[in-house]
């Protein structure tokens, strides 16, 4: 099946790497540490509110586990690069829509990335933190929620990398949505803390479904209907995806790749 | 290294400055959308602990705006490295690519060929940074005449920074002449270990801000000046070790170097 | 002038056996490899050499020695009497390299922009810099693209404007390495025509290193072949021709077809048996002394190409020979191509 064949290709290109990757992890979990810390730091003394101390410290280490899933997405998912070498004509011609492709190869590499990346950190900090472990019940519906975060995360980086036929700059979008992502996510600090109108945009958009949504619901702060607004947006966006697909087929067509 | 060896780098660096400024004006529009986007992302790493600090007031004693200062620091000391040795921190690609060869040919120190073979400014981190010490002083020192000693203070502590990054880099650049695929280890040593100096120390654990001392003394680009130079708890000596750290990292760098160079030069990489 | 003395360079390299032997207190992880044994030749001032051997030969070992990149092992290297191993920068100033598939320009800079750089690094007065930089935009045709980012030049224009960079400090060694690669024929009768032009004029050393045969031909007066690390040869074109023997190739038309296919097919029985003689232990009578050493290559209605070692029949004999088959009406003599003679060699 497709599906299986593509994905399958992308995760063991990557195995090749796993020697290099596990010193990247090392890196990765002390990030993680560094941000936590600045939770320690604002210390025990100030009301932290439903989570606490130990809660938040979790939070953050969840999240920082969870980037390799569902924010450290390929750049475009590869098509600023199809588009310098002309291949983009190509690969829009096949019988198989672009969107599924590239979103499979993708899963192939999320695959990967969670198997190698995600999981060893998690492991180090359910120890080293410690991150609490969820109740059975919780970790399925964030399970789901993940999972859903991740394809979030596809869809925005194909919409990304389809600017790439249009501006030879599209590397200012993915600076953009990872600045937004940082700070609209609920990486550091859960959204409701966020100042008045920074939690505004962040509750129209949908990046709290990226960190946010799947934390809470891990740690038990939120039943599995949080997850709504991210099924909400999962639908929009693989929309605005076959929608633009249509759009780049015609500048294809018209620019010749 | 003699007068005239200096001379000649200082000429071929101040040419090679003025040429690339010229072929980036080339493309206005694209130079100011980077310069945004590069202050943007760096600005957001700060974001992030001035929302914390926004509620809940101080870490660890420091006010937004020391935090603020201790962030701006360190920025401009990046800034000042890598723009003006972009390629020693890029060394893996010479190594790789064996192009590390063709500037064995040249008449000078291989290390100062290094830096000339690209300048890259950066434009975005320092502008952002450059705002963001003036807020951060104006916000601390207010209306005390204190500020117009603070600022050299300040400019010699960025001087020093950024020497002491390029040591750290330039240690990290030379353990390529032994292991050639670099970039995981600089992300340790050069990445994590800025951000984690991006933030008030004392936030971290004993062992922690012992490592970010000790060993990658990071510690020394922002933190230990700013006790002297904004908060006042210790004395100017602070500073002095600062610049002290810092010439003691790059004389170590550039045994490495040498030494590492010479061992490619009979290995053959 | 080149010097190289005794050039000896061994590599240590892991041990392939290392997990089939046993392990001892003292188990090998590498061992030694020579890469190049014993080096040495001279190359005097003004001349234009050829530096030629099959890939893992040793070759750019050894030009990676004589530039000063590598350390020998053993052994000495002198260009113009300064040792690149002890002075490394002072033997740079007599140095000029081309890298045929590498720059060293700046890659987003103007090309006049290169030659700024590296006019202040060598130290040049802006008077020297000046003229010699219009000199070589004369010589090497760079008026067009001076102002140029590197990136977008062609691969001829690029590899001009690299010529003029290894020249600009007017080097009295000019190293080439693969210096037509990648060009097309006009651009690579551009370059020769260039090259020969600054070994003449500017009486400027040159070694040449390629896999391009064509560029020996017809740039070099003598040629080094090293294979294994040694040098095999050491001389003049010609007797490296001469030293392998190989068959000259001769074109010979008759006045008639049937001569022509008689021929033929007498020398192509002749050299089937040939071919059992040699293999097999009991065959016909010894051939003629005339036909053993002419072998058929091909047949075009007329004409015949053959291949005759000269060793064993000269080319009267072998004329001699075919007129028995009819008159001749034209003959040509071709010498064996130089890719043969090299290939043979490797």
């Amino acid at each position: 099946m497709l599906f299986y064949a593509l994905s399958r290709a992308s995760f063991n290109r990557n195995l090749q790497y796993r020697a290099s990757h596990l010193l990247h992890n090392v890196a990765s979990a002390l990030f993680g540490f560094i941000y936590l810390s600045i939770w320690t730091g604002i210390g025990e003394t100030k009301d932290l509110g439903i989570y606490g101390l130990s809660g938040l410290v979790s939070y953050v280490a969840l999240n920082q586990c969870l980037l390799w899933v569902t924010s450290f997405t390929s750049n475009g998912l590869g098509i600023p690069q199809l588009v310098r070498t002309g291949a983009i004509a190509t690969e829009l011609a096949r019988p198989v829509h672009l969107f599924y492709q590239l979103m499979c190869r993708e899963w192939g590499q999320i695959a990967y990335q969670a198997m190698y990346k995600s999981l060893p950190i998690y492991i180090v900090y359910l120890f080293a933190v410690p991150l609490r472990l969820p109740a059975l019940p919780a970790a399925a519906a964030s399970a789901a929620a993940v999972v859903c975060a991740a394809y979030l995360s596809i869809c925005v980086h194909y919409l990304i990398g389809a600017a790439a036929l249009w501006t030879t700059e599209s590397s200012w979008f993915q600076w953009l949505n990872y600045a937004f992502s940082t700070l609209l996510s609920g990486f550091l600090i859960p959204i409701e803390w966020l100042p008045g109108w920074l939690g505004w945009i962040s509750r129209w958009s949908f990046y709290p479904s990226l960190s946010y949504i799947p934390s809470r619901i891990y740690l038990g702060y939120d039943g599995i209907a949080a997850i709504y607004p991210s099924l909400i947006w999962s639908v929009v966006l693989t929309f605005a995806c076959l929608a633009v697909t249509g759009f780049m087929r015609r500048r294809v067509e018209v620019q010749g790749g | 290294m003699n007068r005239a060896e200096w001379s000649r780098f200082m000429t071929m660096y101040r040419i090679l400055i003025r040429s690339s400024f010229r072929s980036r004006m080339q493309y206005t529009f694209n130079f100011w959308v980077g310069t945004a986007a590069a202050a943007m992302i760096n600005a957001v790493e700060f974001a992030l602990l001035a929302v914390v600090l926004h509620r809940f007031g101080t870490i660890q004693g420091w006010s937004i705006a020391e935090s603020g200062y201790l962030y701006a620091v360190i920025t401009l000391s990046k800034a000042m490295y890598r723009s003006f040795a972009s390629d020693v921190h890029h060394l893996e690609k010479y190594l790789v690519s064996g192009d590390l060869d063709g500037l064995l040919l040249r008449p000078a120190p291989v290390l100062l060929i290094l830096m000339t073979q690209n300048f890259s400014p950066r434009f975005g981190e320092t502008l952002l940074g450059a705002s963001m010490l003036a807020i951060s002083l104006g916000a601390i020192f207010e209306d005390d005449p204190a500020i117009w000693t603070a600022i050299p203070l300040t400019v010699l502590a960025i001087a020093s920074g950024a020497v002491l990054m390029f040591g750290i880099g330039l240690l990290t650049a030379s353990s390529g002449f032994w292991l050639t695929r670099i970039d995981a280890l600089q992300v340790l040593t050069e990445d994590a270990a800025r951000t984690a100096a991006q933030y008030p120390l004392t936030i971290y654990p004993g062992w922690l801000q012992g490592l970010l001392t000790g060993l990658i003394p990071v510690a020394f680009i922002n933190y230990m000046p700013a006790l002297y130079i904004i908060r006042g708890t210790h004395g100017a000596w602070t500073l002095g070790l600062s610049v002290a750290v810092s010439g003691a990292m790059l004389l170590l760098s550039l045994k490495l170097w040498k030494f590492g160079l010479s061992r490619y030069q009979s290995t053959g990489s | 002038m080149i010097e190289a003395i005794g050039l000896t360079k061994e590599f240590r390299v892991p041990d392939p056996d290392a997990s089939a032997k046993r392990r001892g207190l003292f188990s090998r992880r590498s061992i030694p490899k020579q890469a190049v044994s014993d080096i040495s030749f001279t190359i005097p001032e003004g001349e234009f050499a050829g530096f030629i051997g099959p890939n893992g030969a040793g070759k750019s070992t050894t030009i990676k020695m004589l530039s000063g990149i590598l350390h020998p092992t053993q052994g000495e290297v002198r260009l113009g009497g300064i040792n690149p191993h002890r002075k490394r920068k002072e033997a740079a100033r007599t140095l000029g390299v081309l890298f045929g598939q590498r720059t060293q320009l700046w890659w987003d800079l103007p090309l006049r922009d290169s030659y700024d750089i590296l006019a202040a690094m060598y130290g040049l007065t802006p008077e020297r810099k000046k003229d010699r930089i219009e000199e070589l935009e004369n010589l090497l045709r760079l008026s067009d693209f001076m102002d140029t980012p590197v990136r977008k030049l062609s691969l001829g224009q690029r590899m001009r404007g690299d010529l003029a960079a290894a020249m600009l400090h007017e080097p009295s060694i000019l190293i080439l390495d693969e210096p037509t690669i990648g060009l097309d024929a006009a651009s690579k009768r551009d370059i020769r025509s260039l090259l020969r032009d600054i070994n003449e004029r500017m009486r400027t050393t040159i070694l040449l290193t390629t896999h391009d045969m064509d560029d020996i031909e017809q740039l070099c007066g003598r040629v080094l072949v090293i294979s294994k690390g040694k040098l095999d040869y050491d001389g003049g074109i010609a007797q490296l021709r001469a030293r392998i023997g190989l068959p000259a190739v001769m074109e010979v038309t008759f006045r008639q077809a049937e001569s022509a296919a008689a021929a033929a097919g007498e020398l192509q029985s002749l050299g089937d048996s040939a071919t059992e003689a040699a293999g097999g232990l009991h065959g016909p009578e010894p051939l003629s002394p005339a036909a053993a050493g002419i072998r058929l290559k091909s047949l075009e209605d007329r004409t015949l190409v053959l291949e005759c070692d000269l060793k064993t029949s000269s080319s009267v004999q072998v004329l001699r020979e075919l007129e028995k088959y009819g008159e001749l009406e034209d003959i040509r003599m071709r010498e064996p191509e130089f890719e043969d003679v090299v290939h043979k060699l490797y």
